[in-house]
């Protein structure tokens, strides 16, 4: 895998109020990227040093090895900046075409490339309108699908599910599941549980601070969250933790329990577990392997 | 921020023609631009009508060229009579006057409602922010070029209406007319360029324009009180040429070209730096 992004003591401020303190982080092609954080966290921040919107004040920050906003980076890295909206006196078709002219295309190759990915956001029948007429749901695919324009390597997603309702919000992470394997993508949100499912790797941002950058699965340590029907607490922390290779369980949340366990020692736990549940008829409700990636910000977070 | 580096110049120059184009067709192709252009034919439709068909047909008549011609050369525009036709010299007085007060208003969004839009970002992700300067600033001269051009020929038939008959003098004093005054825009329009990028809207970029030259001139006057070398400075204020141009005739006017393209050479590298610097 090759570095995508690099960054190095990476400060920015806006005033006296510094939004970035020193960041230091490398990321790898492939996997989509987690960029999580509360809101005011320096999310769109650093989305706008890593598009070239801003500048920042201290520090290195390299994509492909070179300056966000260079000209080589002109249809390798594209954006799709948070509240940018299309010029209201032209059509989609209009403007997605001219942004593919001005990546290099020619204008047949553009309107091709227009009507792709329009088809991509499921709005193809769209081509002609302006985005004045569209909702929020239809710009925000609207905006993603020129951000798909091209072949980009690397595309930058801030906050794309913000301000869509659950069918809007899933079908755009559908497109991006989809896209996984023709770019590396960059997303960024508060919500950790739409970005979970999609993300290999994660930063979580903190008052302007990394709190940490990890894969959402590694380690030797296995995971399994398990979410019951109505259960009494203490005898199912009781039972679980019985069971062989099982080195701990909590019970973070009402019904919900975390249980950690040496992989080499249980292998099979998963089924070893969905035959004592069977035995002790409880319902679940999930049984996911793997901590959440609530569990695991949390758990570094704390400490 | 992406810059024109010797390498890339031929796709700068490619982007900076596509974004060019791009204003020519909000013109011609956007309801927008038609409602612009339908306002622009109104307007030169009453002009044309009105003060240049009446003047005209007055300044056909030998004693009031004989008076005109004194009253124009006390104040120093001696040769404004000797253009060849009566609609062109109304033509050519209204515009000089009009034309920069115009430009201020239309060139005033060059960038500055795309900036507040978040479009400039959209584009600043696939060309340099030169490219979309100087491409709005062209396509911006473009235009004009383009209704300057409209409004001389439109001036041209009503002549030719009156007397049947076109001069190839006429045409020679319309070209050059219309040269002039593409220069003579150029530094208003770089102005306006400069002005849209320092504002978020059309409407703050003309008042800046209008309250900063008129602050300027002001402290340069007060200023002028005390030292009064400084008032050479309000010899290179955009348009300083225009009375200098009613005093000459022909060819012999493109004489004060060169205050007006320095002026736009400095005015653009002023706003190339300002949008460098600028966040979006």
């Amino acid at each position: 895998m090759s570095t995508i992004i690099q960054a190095q003591q990476l400060s920015k401020s806006f005033g006296r109020h510094q939004v970035l303190h020193s960041l230091n982080f490398s990321l790898e092609a492939g996997e989509p990227i987690a960029l999580i954080g509360p809101n005011g966290a320096g999310k769109t921040t650093l989305f706008s040093i890593l598009c070239g919107f801003l500048k920042q004040d201290h520090g290195n920050i390299e994509i492909f090895g070179q300056k966000p906003g260079s000209e080589g980076l002109s249809g390798r890295v594209s954006a799709l900046p948070q509240d940018a909206m299309l010029d209201p006196n032209f059509s989609i078709g209009t403007q997605l075409t001219f942004y593919g002219q001005l990546q290099g295309m020619n204008k047949a190759t553009a309107i091709a490339e227009t009507r792709r990915v329009l088809a991509l956001v499921d709005l193809a029948d769209y081509i002609s309108q302006k985005a004045t007429v569209l909702s929020h749901g239809m710009r925000k695919r609207v905006a993603i699908a020129q951000a798909l324009l091209g072949q980009p390597e690397l595309v930058l997603l801030d906050e794309p599910t913000a301000g869509l309702d659950p069918v809007n919000a899933l079908q755009v992470r559908q497109i991006i599941a989809n896209l996984t394997s023709e770019a590396t993508f960059m997303i960024s949100s508060h919500n950790i549980f739409e970005l979970e499912r999609l993300c290999g790797t994660v930063l979580y941002l903190e008052h302007g601070k990394l709190v940490q950058q990890r894969s959402v699965q590694q380690g030797a340590v296995g995971y399994l969250s398990l979410q019951l029907e109505n259960a009494d607490a203490a005898l199912v922390l009781n039972v679980l933790r019985q069971l062989p290779g099982v080195s701990s369980v909590e019970n973070a949340q009402k019904n919900e329990f975390a249980i950690h366990y040496d992989r080499e020692l249980a292998p099979d736990l998963d089924i070893t577990l969905i035959g004592v549940l069977r035995a002790q008829g409880w319902q679940y409700r999930s049984l996911t392997q793997g901590r959440t990636l609530e569990q695991q910000l949390f758990a570094v977070a704390n400490g | 921020m992406m810059s024109a580096t010797a390498s890339s110049f031929p796709k700068f120059c490619r982007n900076t023609w596509l974004i060019t184009r791009f204003e020519l067709f909000r013109l011609f192709g956007s309801p927008r631009g038609w409602f612009a252009l339908a306002a622009f034919a109104v307007i030169w439709f009453l002009i044309l009508r009105y003060p240049i068909f009446e003047a005209s047909s007055a300044l056909q008549q030998a004693d009031t060229q004989a008076m005109l011609s004194r009253v124009f050369g006390m104040i120093g525009m001696y040769k404004l009579m000797a253009w060849p036709l009566p609609e062109l010299i109304v033509y050519w007085l209204i515009s000089l006057v009009l034309l920069p007060l115009a430009v201020v208003i239309t060139s005033a969004d060059q960038t500055s409602s795309d900036r507040s839009r978040g479009t400039l970002r959209f584009l600043t992700l696939r060309t340099s922010r030169d490219t979309i300067f100087f491409g709005r600033f062209l396509g911006q001269w473009l235009v004009q070029g383009l209704l300057i051009v409209i409004s001389l020929v439109a001036t041209l038939g009503l002549a030719v209406w009156r007397q049947h008959s076109l001069s190839l003098p006429a045409l020679e004093a319309a070209l050059i007319m219309a040269l002039n005054l593409v220069i003579v825009l150029a530094p208003f329009t770089a102005l306006m360029a400069l002005c849209s990028v320092l504002v978020r809207s059309s409407k703050l970029a003309v008042c800046l324009a209008i309250v900063g030259g008129g602050v300027l001139v002001g402290l340069i006057s007060w200023a002028g009180w005390y030292f009064p070398d400084v008032l050479r400075l309000l010899q290179y204020m955009p348009g300083a040429q225009v009375p200098a141009l009613l005093s000459n005739q022909g060819w012999s006017t493109f004489k004060e070209v060169t205050l007006p393209l320095a002026q736009t050479v400095v005015l653009l590298a002023l706003g190339r730096i300002a949008l460098q610097g600028k966040s979006l």
